[in-house]
């Protein structure tokens, strides 16, 4: 049955492949010839959207009723806010309380720059062009003043999750809203007054720059999730432990998160500000209510759709005033459809869907280079652990644990559950720094460091109770060991500049040829959780040899296998070591698989060392038969003897 | 006849788990339910009972229909599981777990006998009944789930995977308190990845391939089919 | 500052702590079953005063002994708003209990808009001051060194100390308390042991809410002035109280709220405009010094 599907789909391939080939042979050449135009008009499109933005804006400004203009305005500051907030909630899964606060920093920074601009030179009205670059200017100060704000919030509150960040972002949010009513420079609780409406020239109006902004934010932000170092993070949404042990600094990419939505925040901030309805604010406006507010349109959407949170923001700002004509029952009645809302679609509007309108050109799987460089292993000793000991509290989880690697080589880690044989994994991988004892790569000390540099250095590990990023594709949770191979800042992701296009493609020719060594390749599309459980264990082995790792740490890869499974992925492992010289430290329960592969063997209990030596050593040694195989005549024999 | 499953189909969303499942298990029998993962098994037990509800079928149970009862009513009827990854909890000492066994006991007498004879196949779990369950080893983490288990007095006892993650020790000292429990006179349905242990002990099996049955018979039987050798056995 | 001064302030912010240490103990309840964030618990508080009120206006209420006046008062708004929880628990959250948290939170945040502007269209939103005297009147009982403390005081303590011990008693010591952490722990191992989930879960709504509505009656004994929004600012206090004091631990819940009702009163004495920034602040410092709160235990991540 398996094999017939197989065969099956890869006739359909063969079929698709010859075809893209005659079509890649001329359209190759046709590419090269027109690139520089294609770039060009790249920007010229930018231009165009610009020019309709501005086109439609003097047509509105004709045509449309003054209120339903304000709040089409209102739509676009809420959609700058419900996305910039998904960048953190949505695609980062950092849960924020406090977004109102950013948006308050904006809003102040800028409305208070603008006032003070305009009291210096009055004349500054007279010329459009001025005042709009004026205008610009304040607005990305705004920005910066709040990205400043996120920064300071961020670093401190990163740390914690889910509920405590949110209750910490929460109170940083009030603690901003009550700093600017404690401000008397900025008018205290009475609030600024009066901002002039810089927005609005004989030439634009101000929907023209919320409109600009709002287009601004939203490309930032899809090409920025969409790009191989973008991946980074809803790998850590997804989870963030795995997303560190395949070398992302999680840190970084969570404060990057935070600074990115807190500076769009504040651009949401200043336009809000200086709306020429509304020219006033005080901290009242942005009360707690506010963040809620923001949460809600990315809840309702959908997380991680910015799809959804465009729709979202245009619903629930509309939702509220026509519903002005029912009076008090109106907010009653928007609970209701939230409540309701949530009951029926509880992952919003649209999940994790997004709108795309242009489908990437496929990777052959048939003209990929060879992803492994066959390496002759020297022999010498490569990942030390010299007396480690971890404690946790009263309990000793390993002691003095003593192990010393040699290239090349690959060492079966068994012992009784609970043994400490996972806790060793932990060590290595910087997720447990050890309490007592020396980890060493090459030369290289490995105790104390955070996991993302020792994945880096070249120590890959995959989970005993697999941790994939569920969500994403199969091919997305490869790219994500990637990320810190991307090779290019995340301008050039957001200018598509041409190397950043070069070097995506590179690393997904790369992703495609380590998953079609493992036969995963026609599945890259698929999200993880979809794939059956033992293409979920090798795609792990996957994302793990993706870091191009020295030493790799396989812990139970076989566990909840069939036979016919387990065989298969025995046999890859003893090939990642024989055929590419790749170290490995592998801890099984499955004795056939130790015992068949291994020339070395540890044995643990109770934190300890209790044997080490070859297969048959380890088969009679009566301390190991007596606390793990048991009596003798029940063992099963290895399968390749 | 313990227990009756009926051409049972169960849904996850859109996505079909069983496919007509029918399965019978006697009174005072070990049964076995072997399959790959992701066969169904684990679906299998939670349909009996009751965290799932089948869309097609029925359960008949000691000869009644409790496809529509909810899993403590189930449970109040005799039917125990003990889950696959122990699920013990964490936060509560072996005592409390054990007490939460036999939630819906009112018998003290009873409880107290089951709690001596439960102590008495694991003694390790006496030594540490004050001891949270988090600090307890994997293997004693088994033991205090088959404890607990034991402890609503099941005529019935689901057990899933009880072997799995377990030094070849452990496992066969899993394998003979299913014995002894057998021994007692409870009836044990068994779910298990270790096909050669679990046919060992059993009666009579059931193969499960994606959420159907494609093979019954005596325990014996199926140790000797050849399809089974190979794709089990890893023969 | 004299002693007397600093007396004073101690006593005012030990008696805001108790209505915010009550109000953070039933949080605890609900967030300690279903790790719920259950944001119409602030509401609950709400409704409660307003039961309270209405009952202590009643004419019936007239003609009791000042003691049972009280006892009525609290029954009925305890009964009423633990009869509400169970109702709000069945419609809103059962539904989704097995979705994301994030999908319960948005729902908990729908039903307190709902409580919130309901209670406005249902009562009205101006303020209501005309609490009856009795209720509201702080009566001095002893003196010391000219600080008074009140029968409302000691009411405020003892019944947060009463409630505390009983609902400790209750989740230690009971099987239904047992029951409660089980769930808490795995829901689908609860429900293989034979716990009637739903009942259990229904059970602790009422539990929660009844606190609610205790804390709210003192809350309206305290500050005599009640409203539709009146909930959501000592809602989200005690939630950072329970947070402060690890959440999900009831005697840890009941230190966040003193440590914070303290805190609030004297920063508010020296600086009244800070009063809710230094709150949030010592919030921040702690959750960043102890991320787990001040009694809350840490876990370590299985990997």
């Amino acid at each position: 049955m398996r094999t017939g599907r197989s065969d099956k789909s890869a006739g359909r391939q063969i079929g698709k492949s010859a075809n893209r080939q005659v079509m890649a042979s001329w359209s190759h050449y046709a590419l090269l010839a027109i690139r520089p135009l294609l770039f060009a008009t790249r920007y010229s499109l930018l231009a165009a959207v610009f020019a309709s933005l501005w086109l439609l804006d003097r047509a509105f400004v004709a045509q449309l009723d003054p209120y339903a203009f304000y709040l089409l305005r209102l739509i676009g500051i809420n959609l700058i806010l419900a996305v910039s907030l998904n960048l953190i909630m949505g695609f980062t899964g950092q849960f924020s309380l406090g977004h109102a606060g950013f948006m308050a920093v904006g809003a102040y920074a800028a409305a208070a720059t603008s006032k003070w601009l305009v009291a210096q030179s009055p004349a500054l009205a007279h010329s459009p062009v001025w005042q709009s670059l004026v205008f610009l200017g304040v607005t990305v100060l705004g920005g910066l003043a709040a990205a400043l704000a996120g920064l300071i919030v961020g670093l401190p509150t990163l740390r914690l999750r889910g509920d405590y960040l949110a209750i910490a972002t929460l109170g940083f949010g009030e603690i901003i809203r009550v700093t600017f009513v404690n401000l008397e420079i900025v008018g205290g609780a009475r609030g600024l007054t009066d901002i002039p409406p810089l927005g609005v020239t004989p030439l634009t109006s101000h929907f023209w720059w919320v409109a600009l902004w709002a287009a601004i934010t939203l490309w930032v932000i899809y090409r920025i999730v969409r790009c191989t170092r973008g991946i980074a993070f809803q790998a850590i949404r997804e989870d963030e432990l795995a997303a560190g042990c395949v070398g992302i600094n999680t840190t970084y990419y969570k404060v990057l998160a935070f600074v990115l939505g807190a500076f769009f925040a504040g651009v949401a901030g200043a336009l809000f500000a200086h709306d020429p309805d509304q020219r006033y604010i005080n901290p009242d406006t942005f009360k707690f209510m506010k963040s809620i507010e923001a949460v809600v349109m990315v809840i309702v959407g959908g997380m991680g759709s910015l799809t959804g949170s465009v729709m979202a923001a245009s619903v629930l700002t509309v939702l509220p005033e026509t519903l002005r004509s029912i009076g008090e029952y109106r907010m009653v009645l928007y609970a209701l459809l939230l409540i309701v809302l949530m009951l029926t679609r509880p992952a919003g509007l649209l999940g994790g869907w997004e709108l795309s309108w242009r489908r990437r050109e496929e990777i052959s799987p048939d003209d990929l280079e060879q992803p492994l460089q066959p390496h002759r292993p020297t022999g010498e000793p490569l990942l030390r652990l010299c007396d480690c000991t971890m404690q946790f509290g009263g309990l000793v989880a390993v002691r003095d644990f003593r192990l010393a690697l040699r290239e090349g080589e690959l060492v079966g880690l068994i012992g009784p559950n609970g043994a400490g044989k996972t806790t060793v994994f932990n060590l290595v991988t910087g997720i447990y720094t050890p309490t007592a004892g020396e980890i060493l790569l090459d030369s290289r000390r490995l105790d104390g460091q955070p996991p993302h540099l020792i994945a880096r250095w070249g120590v890959a590990r995959t989970f005993q109770n697999i941790r994939l990023f569920k969500e994403l594709s199969v091919l997305n949770n490869v790219r994500a060991a990637f990320v810190h191979q991307a090779g290019y800042s995340f301008w050039a992701a957001v200018l598509a500049l041409p190397h950043h296009q070069k070097r995506e493609r590179e690393i997904e020719r790369k992703c495609l040829a380590l998953l079609k060594l493992f036969g995963l390749h026609e599945r890259r599309h698929e999200k993880a959780k979809n794939l059956p459980y033992g293409d979920q264990r090798r795609l792990e082995i996957v994302r793990a040899l993706a870091l191009a790792p020295k030493v790799l740490l396989l812990d139970e890869p076989t566990a909840g296998m069939n036979p016919a499974e387990t065989q298969a992925v025995m046999h890859l492992i003893k090939r990642l070591n024989d055929e590419w010289g790749l170290t490995i430290l592998l801890i099984e329960h499955d004795m056939r698989v130790v015992m068949g592969i291994c020339r070395r063997v540890v044995v643990m209990d109770f934190g300890e060392i209790i044997a080490e030596g070859s297969p048959e050593q380890i088969r009679t040694d009566p301390k190991v038969i007596a606390a793990y195989l048991g009596e003798p005549m029940e063992v099963e024999t290895p399968a390749d003897e | 006849m313990l227990l009756r499953v009926e051409s049972v189909d169960v849904f996850y969303g859109v996505i079909q788990a069983l496919h007509g499942v029918t399965l019978e298990v006697d009174k005072g029998e070990i049964v076995t339910l072997i399959g790959a993962n992701g066969a169904g098994k684990t679906t299998t037990l939670w349909t009996i009972s009751g965290l799932l509800r089948p869309t097609r079928g029925r359960i008949l149970f000691d000869g009644r229909d409790i496809t529509h009862l909810p899993p403590h009513e189930r449970v109040a009827l005799g039917i125990a599981q003990v889950p696959e990854g122990r699920r013990v909890f964490l936060n509560l000492t072996v005592m409390e777990n054990l007490q939460l066994g036999a939630y819906l006991r009112k018998d003290r007498d009873g409880i107290q006998r089951d709690l001596d004879w439960v102590f008495s196949i694991f003694p390790r779990l006496a030594e540490r009944k004050d001891q949270l369950a988090g600090t307890l080893s994997g293997g004693e983490q088994q033991m205090l789930a088959i404890g607990r288990a034991l402890l609503a007095a099941p005529k019935l006892l689901l057990m899933d995977e009880p072997s799995l993650g377990l030094s070849p020790v452990l496992v066969q000292e899993i394998f003979r308190v299913i014995r002894t429990i057998r021994e007692r006179g409870v009836t044990i349905l068994l779910v298990e990845q270790n096909a050669h242990m679990a046919l060992r002990v059993a009666d009579r099996g059931y193969v499960l391939e994606t959420g159907r049955i494609v093979l019954s018979g005596r325990a014996s039987e199926l140790l000797a089919n050849e399809a089974v050798r190979k794709a089990y056995l890893g023969e | 500052m004299d002693v007397t001064q600093a007396l004073q302030l101690l006593v005012l912010g030990i008696a805001l702590g108790g209505i915010y240490a009550l109000i953070a103990l039933g949080y605890s309840m609900v967030y300690g079953v279903l790790r719920l964030i259950n944001f119409a618990h602030g509401d609950l508080i709400m409704v409660g005063a307003f039961l309270g009120y209405f009952v202590a206006k009643s004419p019936m209420a007239e003609g009791l002994p000042l003691p049972v006046r009280f006892a009525s008062v609290f029954a009925s708004a305890m009964l009423g708003c633990a009869m509400l929880g169970v109702l709000i628990e069945r419609c809103a959250y059962r539904p989704i209990r097995h979705q994301p948290r994030l999908t319960a939170l948005i729902t908990a945040i729908g039903v307190s808009l709902f409580l919130e502007y309901g209670g406005q269209v249902v009562f009205g939103a101006t303020p209501r001051q005309d609490l009856p005297l009795w209720l509201t009147e702080q009566n001095p009982l002893m003196q010391i060194f000219a600080v008074q403390i009140t029968d409302k005081h000691l009411l405020v303590l003892g019944g947060t100390f009463t409630l505390l011990a009983l609902m400790r008693f209750l989740v230690l010591n009971t099987l239904f308390g047992k029951a409660m952490r089980a769930i808490a722990q795995d829901m689908t191992a609860a429900y293989l042991v034979g716990i009637n989930v739903n009942r259990v879960i229904a059970l602790t709504f009422a539990l929660g809410s009844s606190l609610a509505a205790a804390s709210g009656v003192m809350l309206a004994m305290s500050y005599p002035k009640i409203d539709p929004l009146m909930g959501l600012m000592p809602g989200i206090k005690a939630f950072v109280a329970a947070v402060l004091g690890g959440i999900g631990d009831l005697p840890g819940a009941v230190l966040g709220g003193f440590v914070l009702g303290l805190a609030e009163t004297v920063v508010g004495y020296f600086a009244s405009g800070l009063r809710d920034a230094v709150a949030f602040t010592i919030l921040i410092l702690i959750l960043l010094l102890k991320p787990t709160g001040l009694l809350g235990k840490g876990m370590v991540e299985k990997v």
